[in-house]
């Protein structure tokens, strides 16, 4: 197709469309915005998304449950046990199975990790994006230690896979703890510093206030979630309306902010970081003894040395490694905040061990046409900032 | 509110529009014909004691392989940031013209999922201002998240580089 056919080109009108993406490197990814300019102020914005769709849905209606774990890894990409812990606790909904507290606790562990080192790609990149470059350095240092803690627990550093069905994957080891141990007494120094480079700074300030805001009523209509809500005015977060995991045991606050725009939602999520490190440091003190898997062998594979003695133990590992966990009849939902808002598997069974439908709720994804509507009326320089404000995955919006 | 007193709530002011409530695992889910569903959203988000007005996602599940009838069903999850409660709600949708009226009038944020109801499965949604390609190319055929819809593998089109070593390699390039 040419140009002309396209629509890109007009000879009637004053604006101009300009085409940004999907290679262009402050989305992020492979996302793609088609803007109509008048001069230097953006008409419209429409997106353009699927460049990254690699079918994981339909891959998931074909594998077994134990399966897709490695997969959700793939989905948001920055922020991996957000995505385990989803599926398993949607997954153990319909299996109705207890976790032991142990398991628990080390999942709201991995989980705030996690959600650090989302935070901190975030921070560093979208900086960047405006022109601060430094601290995109500072950013990779300490998302680094986090990286090789994951490495340290799971052997992998960033699709950790840690969260199973029925508990997680290993118990915590030493190094592990410890590690965590210096890193969270390491960290409340580096995120003054973030704030020391940025949050007074008068260039910073004048590429973020102001720019792209949301009202609250704006921001629930077009189905914002996360620290993109919280920074509209909007006090909702998932670990505190609808506890999961045994968040409910731990004291921390959720960072509420009401201009919506996005020195708001920088705020915010610089102060979640902080949060989360409060989280951590309580789970690490409440650590409890105890099995970090359910003993419920149907769901979670017996220990390896009960093998060589007990027959039932031997037929339980044999039909789970061929057979997998066979799942109940039934449909369900269970959303947890993730380090973008609400994620949360809708799985359907039919009773097989393969799940009939397993779909993402995507924060990212649902957050898409809010955001190019927010890039309505400001300058094409703003754009950059809006999309990184929001802090999109690709991996999640095209699935 | 709880689950219970949610739908007690739902069946109360909707008693012709609703088909079904049931309870799994304590979520609160009610059953409605696509007729209705436009007048039962608006309920949902403007009843002040429900006041769901939070759209967090809607879902296409096709039941072919259960022989269910109607064959496909959307399932759209609503929540109340204020009362912070949930409502799942299911639409059972026909296999012949399949089509849904659309409630992004009511909730923006539902303009993406339901434009990927069109993409995956084929369900036309009434009224939705893009009901075209969301995720797949604008020229593909067919509806991948269809039960009907094989999981295949595409041939990768790899072009050869010379065997100067051995002229042994007789091997063709794959055709598409």
């Amino acid at each position: 197709m040419s140009v002309t056919d396209q629509g890109l080109l007009h000879r009637d009108k004053d604006t101009m469309t300009l085409n940004m993406g999907p290679q262009h490197p402050s989305t992020h990814g492979v996302f793609r915005v088609i803007l109509e300019m008048d001069g230097e102020v953006v008409q419209t914005a429409e997106p353009e998304i699927g460049y990254l769709h690699t079918g994981i849905e339909k891959n998931s209606e074909n594998k077994r449950y134990g399966h897709v774990i490695p997969m959700t890894d793939r989905l948001d990409y920055l922020n991996p046990p957000g995505n385990n812990l989803a599926f398993c606790l949607t997954t153990e909904k319909l299996l109705g199975v207890e976790i032991p507290e142990r398991a628990n606790v080390l999942r709201v562990i991995m989980c705030e990790l996690s959600r650090i080192a989302s935070h901190l790609v975030w921070l560093g990149t979208h900086a960047l994006d405006i022109g601060a470059m430094t601290i995109f350095l500072y950013c990779w240092r300490e998302r680094e230690m986090i990286l090789d803690l994951n490495e340290e627990i799971s052997g992998v550093r960033m699709m950790t896979s840690y969260i199973r069905i029925g508990g997680v994957a290993k118990d915590a080891t030493r190094p592990w703890l410890d590690g965590i141990r210096d890193f969270i007494e390491y960290f409340p120094a580096k995120v003054d510093e973030y704030e020391r480079l940025l949050t007074k700074n008068p260039i910073w300030l004048d590429r973020t206030e102001g720019i792209g805001a949301f009202t609250r009523e704006e921001a629930i209509n077009w189905s914002f979630s996360g620290p993109a809500l919280r920074a509209s005015g909007v006090n909702w977060d998932i670990r505190k309306a609808q506890p999961y995991s045994g968040y409910d045991n731990y004291k921390f606050d959720i960072p509420v902010l009401n201009n919506g725009d996005i020195f708001d939602r920088y705020r915010v999520r610089v102060e979640e970081m902080r949060q989360s490190r409060i989280i951590i440091k309580q789970a690490l003190e409440s650590l409890p003894e105890g099995p970090y898997k359910t003993p419920d062998n149907k769901v979670s594979l017996p220990p390896r040395e009960s093998l060589h003695t007990s027959m039932e133990a031997l037929i339980h590992h044999f039909k789970l490694v061929s057979e997998g966990i066979s799942v109940p009849v039934g449909e369900t939902y269970v959303p947890i905040e993730g380090a973008r808002g609400e994620v949360g598997f809708y799985i359907v069974s039919d009773g097989t061990n393969v799940p009939a439908r397993v779909k993402l709720r995507a924060p990212s994804f649902m957050a898409i046409p809010g955001m190019c509507k927010m890039m309505e009326g400001c300058y094409i320089a703003d754009v950059v900032g809006i999309i990184g404000s929001i802090d999109i995955v690709m991996g999640e919006v095209d699935r | 509110m709880t689950s219970e007193e949610i739908i007690e709530k739902v069946k109360a002011g909707l008693a012709d529009a609703i088909q079904d409530t049931a309870l799994p695992q304590g979520d609160a889910v009610i059953f409605v014909a696509p007729d209705s569903w436009h007048a039962v959203a608006e309920f949902l988000k403007n009843d002040a004691d429900l006041k769901f007005d939070y759209f967090s996602d809607v879902r296409g599940v096709d039941y072919l392989l259960e022989e269910r009838e109607p064959r496909f069903e959307t399932v759209y999850q609503l929540y109340s940031i204020d009362h912070q409660h949930s409502i799942r709600v299911r639409v059972g949708i026909d296999e012949d013209n399949p089509s849904v009226p659309t409630v992004s009038d009511l909730w923006k944020g539902a303009l993406y999922p339901e434009q990927e109801l069109f993409d995956m499965f084929g369900i036309n949604v009434e009224g939705h201002p893009t009901m075209e390609r969301l995720i797949m190319p604008k020229d593909w055929e067919g509806f991948p998240l269809r039960k009907d819809y094989p999981l295949t593998t595409e041939a990768v089109t790899f072009s050869y580089n010379r065997d100067f070593k051995s002229d042994l390699v007789k091997s063709k390039p794959p055709t598409r």
